[in-house]
């Protein structure tokens, strides 16, 4: 057991930050206004031309094959560094795992590349009006027609859908529940879009409606009816490591121990005991790491990782709007605590992930 | 990078797990001191941490961390940490130390009772005037009421005492890592146990444990422990560091300071990694003994039922070698002091 960086990841550590320090911007505007949209998108391609964009992915695609260990030292720099929120998430890690996945070669260098530098932006379309923790549930649906399939239905609380470029869903094309299902992946510009506002009054979300979107054979991912599991090996990623990687964590709590350095010893014990929960965190990640790299998949444990992140960044937001009040807004902390709020609630709300750690890590039964 | 055990690490401990079912089970808590001594001395055990030159095998605290986990699982009674942990960093020279025939127990600082001590050949004293050792038969021990049945309490009261040779730092850096393991364990015992129950117990004409009620009390359990463990293994790492010889050195007050300005700071900072585990550890424990009476309800609210020794383990190491409160000011004034730097 060690913890020691290897020379090579030192120096990879150094190259980041001294990237970063050069050539991050300050505080873009949000990205779900259309200017903010655009200057994150030009910012993610800025980043892809350093070859910083999805550094763990294969070099044909954009990347660098950065092992794990890497990547995780790429997120705590990039978050350390006040860089930008990143407005290609959902494909490069919701997506980009299944396709390099399940995808045809054709699939990948279609779409990986340009996904890579922000030149398509992907929405995840999954939920529906009565199918949200209980995925299963979902009733869109997909036709045959010559050549492809017909869309239609109802999907929505699709993030980033206002001014995406594409999206990717789970429509039934036969069975109930979870058999029956494909996995789609489809242009924008054909579908309804509605924008929803969130909390913070910038649309977030939209609704998306389909009535009758064609779609080609050759965007669907996988086989015809293989969409749930396609589905699932997404969500695991989601709910592990690719979402939310320890870096984020770590770099509010920096700020969080800064901002209650001076703050009444009770307010104070709870920064500090988030600074510690975010090592933790981070340490449980290089353990999981070293799993995965050894040819282990995360599975339902998985779900530990979700609850612990997701209650933390509250916990520290909100100790954040505590120590600030009325402050906390022009301090910038209002956003982040909105965001953290969704936590518990997105990739599975907390409910189901209690569900599932007890069920299927400790064995209780259903 | 490579933060899991390595396959002897993991033999260790599964050596020593097999060790204790055989000859500490919870029979044996009722009419024994110190079931399952002798056979881990004859493992040797109480040499994995002393140097060789004193016939141990000069592991560091990050080799045996599961071991002394599996420890806590057990419910192990006895100075455990204090013999095997903490007196190889206190009394490295005692004849006999590594064979397992010498007992040590210790009064840590902010404290005013030694656990054990009735077990003690040599108990390490710490008083305002400094760290004394002491012999058993100069010792007068008065019993005080505990909160654990297994790990009786006394205060120690002495004539004759030896000045303690060396720094005490380190050996309660590592005994607070060692309780803190042990903690991990007592709490991962817990839970099994109270999985089992849950599984086993049907009201209702169904599981208990099939209640979402019941489950996501366990989930929070299980989440306490799974998120607390690696801040343990990682502070049995940090203290074995060799920076950590450097802390020892300076906290003994030799030269290094002028050689490695940095050496007060990395004194905070292994401080600091010591009290996020102890206190992570501790509060794991006490929530896995919270849920654990609840979810066993009435049962488990009775002597006669073996889930009391791990209660009582669990409330008693959560204060042992300084309170979760305790570690928890520590860790702030480290971080407050404004030192954010991490290992690794």
């Amino acid at each position: 057991m060690d913890l020691d960086f290897s020379p090579a990841e030192r120096d990879f550590r150094a190259e980041v930050r001294d990237w970063l320090s050069t050539n991050a911007p300050g505080p873009l505007p949000s990205m779900d206004t259309p200017e903010g949209f655009e200057a994150h998108r030009a910012w993610e391609a800025l980043l892809a031309d350093a070859r910083l964009s999805v550094v763990s992915w294969p070099e044909e695609y954009g990347g660098r094959g950065a092992s794990l260990i890497e990547w995780l030292i790429f997120e705590e720099e990039y978050w350390a560094a006040g860089a930008p929120a990143r407005v290609t998430q959902n494909g490069i890690f919701l997506l980009a795992p299944s396709l390099m996945r399940f995808g045809t070669p054709g699939q990948r260098e279609r779409w990986l590349p340009r996904m890579a530098r922000g030149a398509d932006v992907w929405a995840q379309a999954w939920s529906e009006p009565e199918a949200g923790s209980d995925l299963a549930a979902l009733t869109a649906r997909a036709e045959p027609a010559p050549g492809g399939w017909l869309l239609y239905g109802h999907k929505t609380w699709s993030s980033r859908a206002a001014h995406a470029t594409h999206g990717f869903g789970l429509f039934r094309t036969s069975g109930t529940r979870h058999k029956g299902l494909t996995y789609f992946l489809f242009p924008l510009t054909e579908v309804g879009v509605r924008p929803i506002a969130q909390l913070d009054g910038l649309p977030g979300f939209a609704e998306l409606h389909f009535d009758g979107v064609f779609v080609p054979d050759s965007l669907v991912l996988g086989e015809a009816g293989e969409g749930w599991r396609i589905a699932m090996a997404t969500t695991s990623s989601e709910r592990g490591l690719t979402l939310r990687s320890p870096g984020r964590f770590l770099a509010t709590a920096d700020r969080l121990v800064r901002l209650a350095r001076d703050a009444d010893p009770a307010l104070a014990d709870r920064a500090a005991r988030c600074w510690a929960e975010a090592e933790a965190y981070r340490l449980h990640t290089f353990g999981t790491a070293r799993r995965i790299m050894a040819g282990e998949e995360l599975g339902s444990a998985a779900s530990l990782g979700k609850v612990f992140w997701s209650e933390l960044d509250l916990r520290m937001h909100t100790l954040a709007m505590e120590l600030l009040g009325e402050r906390a807004a022009e301090a910038g902390w209002l956003d982040g605590f909105l965001f953290s709020l969704a936590g518990p609630i997105y990739a599975g709300t907390n409910e189901i992930q209690r569900n599932i750690i007890a069920e299927r890590v400790l064995g209780l039964p259903r | 990078m490579n933060f899991g055990f390595t396959d002897e690490q993991l033999a260790l401990a599964a050596t020593v797990r097999d060790v204790l079912r055989a000859h500490c089970p919870p029979a044996a808590l009722r009419r024994e001191r110190r079931p399952a001594w002798k056979e881990l001395a004859e493992l040797g055990f109480f040499g994995l941490l002393l140097p060789e030159g004193a016939d141990g095998l000069g592991l560091g605290l990050a080799d045996v961390v599961l071991a002394l986990e599996e420890t806590g699982r057990a419910c192990l009674p006895g100075p455990v940490v204090e013999t095997a942990v903490a007196a190889p960093f206190l009394v490295a020279g005692a004849p006999k130390l590594a064979s397992g025939a010498v007992c040590v127990a210790v009064l840590p600082p902010g404290q005013a009772y030694a656990p054990d001590a009735d077990l003690a050949d040599l108990l390490v004293v710490t008083r305002a005037d400094g760290v004394r050792v002491v012999a058993r038969e100069s010792a007068r021990l008065v019993a005080r009421p505990g909160t654990d049945p297994c790990r009786p309490q006394f205060e120690v009261g002495f004539e004759e005492s030896e000045p303690l040779a060396v720094p005490v730092e380190p050996a309660l850096r590592r005994a607070t890592v060692a309780t803190a393991a042990q903690l991990v364990g007592v709490a991962r015992e817990l839970l099994a146990v109270t999985v089992a129950y849950a599984r086993a117990r049907t009201q209702f004409g169904a599981p208990i444990g099939s209640f979402q009620a019941v489950k996501h009390q366990l989930a929070d359990v299980a989440v306490a422990v799974e998120f607390a463990a690696p801040l343990v293994y990682r502070a049995a790492l940090t203290v074995d560091r060799a920076v950590d010889r450097a802390v020892d050195r300076a906290v003994d007050g030799a030269a290094d300071r002028a050689v490695d300005g940095a050496v007060d700071g990395a004194v905070a900072r292994v401080e600091r990694d010591v009290s996020a585990a102890k206190a992570a550890a501790g509060e794991a424990a006490v929530l896995a003994a919270r849920v654990a009476l609840q979810v066993h309800g009435a049962i488990g609210y009775t002597e006669e039922l073996d889930l009391r020794f791990w209660l009582a383990r669990a409330w008693s190491l959560s204060a042992a070698y300084g309170t979760t409160a305790t570690h928890r000011r520590r860790l702030r004034a480290a971080l407050l002091g404004g030192d954010l730097r991490r290992y690794p």
